[in-house]
């Protein structure tokens, strides 16, 4: 199991390289970049040009873009994400507790998104085909057809302006809930489909049959004997949510003031500031590939049958 | 969104109140502002973007002068000042007893500190313009500064009220290093307590602060709020929503949602017309038809500038038709009325087909076989902007001039105007000095698309060596003239600032360049 770990994080190695290796070649077909872009319209053309000049040498921008990324990835083994162009401070600081706000959203996104659709696809899957069934399908239909930044509006329309029940900025506990909501709500649309569709199965198989002959109570049937079965495709498509619900964060984070990274990387890219953006981008996808990792190591603790390949 | 910086687009900055739960240390209310982006620095000489310039400039720095409510220059941290028989040399006074936030004496060496390090070519300072041809600056005592020009240099007084030319601390530059950015030291009503970047920063009022001597601010004294939380919220909507729940007391407008607030009893608007904004349309004259002034003329005439009011800014905006903005101490309202070109399609017509331009196949204007097709440039990412062009584009068809629009990012279309690929550009700028005329519209222009017209040249050179205000002022006015009748560019609209408070806010004025005074506001007790 450890050396698969190993193998599996030595891995995210060559992805996270092909990734930045990506953003540079984009990087370099992009024209203008953080320093035009703060200097131009400033200065007289040829103070603009100086100025520009220095500090283009003072963050390397005057060398070709595979010496930048050469540099860039030697930078990145040793620790260093260089410094944003814009802010002057390094990108490792900028990033910081930005990281932090991020995943608490994604995981409080996560939560509500796994409570909600496990709970209503189970929900009707049991009362296959009567109202409740019925009801909370659609409801479900209108979530996965909802984009999620227009049902963030309208969340904080309701519950912030109508209602007052939530303050409208906010950056506490308080001001987590609505995005939280928002992302998970949106998300657990197709969670409850695949719960529903997985214990419709599970419901309909003989054990199940078997269960209820020997007399057991149906909560003991629902969540000890269907429930586990069902559970195999609901973890295989919460895990790849979670890498959903982490890009997404990035929209929902601007609508609703969270100063996370997707929020810093909006910013970033408007500038041009790529230090920061490529800080992001890698900090993003090793946080991608370490959630897949995780979710395929869940694979063999729910399901016995799964086991990793030693060879 | 792209939010630009000082001298070039939108301003940024939109400011709200709310009264925070007191904290028993406390007296009087928190304000909370807002920020429509988060600042890159603190240190003003690393940027000159309008968001830094309203942080440091409203609460943390103070300068040497600031412009009254005529727009002229008035002592502030300097006690006095004279300006030399040739005009080159403008020594000041300085107030004694002025202490920075951290303890340390604001004197002559704090001034020559900051415009060193605006000359110091590593820090590749964007503030290099406002200090002109400054040649030396010395120091005779330690509350005497003594500025020597290679040339006189009349925008510098202007310059001096920009919170871009206000002063830190330089024991704290030294000490905070690379950081200093982040933690601000200066004179003013408010203290740097924290920043958390992206999302608010802090201050607390100055308690130590020297008595207030600005004549346009109402409170002499110490600040009357305790606090002052500046919010990161970028999405107008939100803005807009915290406003509507009471969480902002104030916030700035944007055209789409003045409407919502502007009739509304519970909500004071304070609409501020005295801007120093300008919409305007320029043409790259390296190019043989817009070398035609007729032409230049015509399209003057053609535009429709109250339905660009009206589209891009619902009403909230007045149609310009001089080329310094109203704003601008200069500006010459006689000149423009006289000297102004407002819409009137069948001048347009008449004056297109005096330069030769005759209806071919289709109505397509001609000339000697060109046919009237041009590129009209502009920067991406702004409703207003874009609804402008669509007008524009309308009114020249009308006329039988097919426009084709093209806007991109402001760091690609900018310098791509350097380049001779493009007939028209639709650009706006913002900039409290007549200077700009000179900075914009002098040959070669901004963008070395302006053939020289001794006229103007000599007008706008004239006026940037004269120190004495009215005299100035008149030079300006002259240089409208010669402009208009050049018709340079075609000078568009101007657009208002739009603030809506709740109705207890009190206190709450703009200063000639529209900053906040922030000691003077407070809330109505209830």
């Amino acid at each position: 199991m450890s050396t698969y770990i190993l193998r599996r994080l030595l891995l995210t190695v060559p992805v996270v390289i092909g990734i930045l290796f990506t953003t540079f070649l984009i990087k370099a077909a992009i024209p203008s970049d953080a320093v035009v872009t703060m200097y131009q319209g400033q200065l007289s053309e040829q103070d603009a040009s100086k100025a520009i000049a220095i500090m283009r040498h003072k963050y390397g921008l005057d060398r070709p873009w595979y010496m930048q990324f050469l540099s860039y990835t030697e930078g990145v083994l040793t620790g260093n994400l260089g410094q944003s162009i814009r802010t002057r401070q390094p990108v490792i600081k900028e990033i910081g507790y930005r990281y932090r706000n991020t995943l608490e959203l994604t995981f409080a996104a996560f939560l509500v998104a796994l409570t909600v659709g496990v709970v209503s696809g189970v929900v009707a899957a049991y009362f296959k085909d009567t109202w409740l069934d019925i009801t909370s399908m659609t409801v479900s239909l209108f979530g996965i057809s909802m984009p999620a930044f227009f049902f963030g509006l309208v969340l904080i329309m309701v519950v912030s302006v109508w209602l007052r029940w939530l303050p409208v900025i906010e950056n506490g506990w308080q001001g987590l809930i609505l995005p939280a909501l928002t992302l998970g709500l949106i998300e657990a649309a197709p969670l409850a489909r695949v719960a529903r569709s997985s214990m419709v199965e599970a419901l309909g198989r003989d054990y199940i049959r078997a269960a209820r002959a020997k007399g057991m109570p149906e909560s003991v049937v629902v969540l000890r004997h269907a429930l586990p079965n069902a559970l195999l495709s609901i973890v295989t498509l919460a895990g790849l949510q979670i890498g959903s619900l982490f890009g997404g964060a990035f929209i929902i984070e601007v609508i609703f003031s969270w100063h996370g990274i997707g929020e810093l990387a909006v910013e970033a890219i408007q500038w041009r500031d790529f230090t920061i953006t490529q800080g992001v981008i890698l900090i993003s996808a090793t946080t991608y590939v370490l959630i897949n990792l995780v979710v395929d190591i869940l694979y063999t603790w729910i399901d016995p049958r799964i086991v990793v390949d030693k060879s | 969104m792209l939010r630009r910086t000082l001298i070039s687009l939108a301003p940024s900055l939109a400011l709200g109140l709310v009264e925070a739960p007191a904290r028993a240390a406390d007296a009087g209310p928190t304000l909370t502002f807002r920020l429509g982006e988060d600042p890159e620095t603190l240190y003003n000489v690393q940027s000159i973007s309008l968001t830094v310039a309203e942080v440091l400039g409203d609460q943390i720095l103070e300068g040497l002068v600031y412009l009254d409510r005529k727009g002229l220059p008035q002592p502030w941290l300097a006690q006095s000042w004279s300006v030399s028989d040739d005009q080159k040399e403008i020594t000041f006074k300085l107030r004694p007893g002025v202490k920075f936030h951290d303890g340390t004496d604001f004197n002559a060496d704090a001034v020559k500190f900051h415009f060193t390090a605006i000359q110091d070519p590593q820090n590749a300072s964007p503030l290099l313009p406002l200090i002109g041809p400054l040649h030396a600056l010395d120091v005779p005592d330690p509350l005497t500064v003594r500025f020597t020009f290679a040339k006189p240099f009349a925008p510098f007084f202007t310059n001096l009220s920009l919170a871009q030319l206000y002063f830190n601390s330089p024991t704290a530059v030294a000490k905070y290093g690379k950081t200093y950015g982040r933690h601000p030291v200066g004179t003013g009503p408010y203290r740097f307590v924290s920043w958390n970047p992206g999302a608010e920063i802090d201050l607390e009022r100055n308690p130590d602060y020297h008595p207030q001597w600005r004549s346009d601010a109402e409170n002499k004294g110490a600040p009357y709020a305790a606090r002052i939380v500046l919010r990161v919220i970028e999405e107008d909507g939100v803005a807009a929503e915290a406003l509507e729940t009471g969480e902002l007391t104030a916030s700035n407008l944007t055209a789409d949602i003045i409407p919502r607030f502007v009739h509304d009893p519970g909500y004071k608007v304070i609409i501020n017309k005295n801007v120093t904004n300008l919409l305007f349309l320029e043409f790259n004259e390296r190019r043989p038809t817009f070398q035609d002034f007729r032409f230049r003329q015509a399209m003057s005439y053609a535009i429709n500038r109250e339905a660009i009011v009206q589209a891009s800014w619902s009403g909230y905006a007045a149609p310009a038709l001089g080329p310094l903005a109203v704003g601008i101490p200069g500006y010459d309202a006689g000149v423009v009325a006289k000297y102004g070109m407002p819409y009137d399609p069948a001048k347009a017509k008449a004056l297109l087909a005096d330069a030769g331009w005759k209806p071919g196949p289709g109505g397509l204007l001609e000339k000697n076989g060109q046919k009237a097709r041009f590129l009209i440039k502009s920067y991406a990412g702004f409703t207003a902007i874009d609804r402008a062009l669509a007008v524009i584009q309308s009114n020249l068809k009308d006329l039988g001039v097919d426009a084709t629009l093209q806007t991109s990012d402001w760091g690609v279309f900018y310098p791509s105007l350097l380049r001779d690929d493009w007939d028209m550009d639709l650009d706006r700028w913002t900039w409290p000095d007549g200077a700009v005329l000179t900075q914009l519209f002098r040959s070669p222009g901004h963008r070395n698309s302006t053939l020289p017209d001794p006229k103007v040249d000599s007008v706008l050179d004239r006026c940037n060596t004269l120190m004495e205000p009215t005299q100035r002022n008149v030079c300006l006015g002259e240089a409208q003239q010669v402009l208009l009748q050049a018709m340079t560019i075609v000078p568009i609209l101007t657009n208002w600032t739009v603030i809506a408070t709740q109705k207890n806010v009190l206190g709450y004025d703009l200063d000639f360049e529209g900053g906040l005074i922030p000691g003077d506001v407070h809330l109505a007790k209830t």
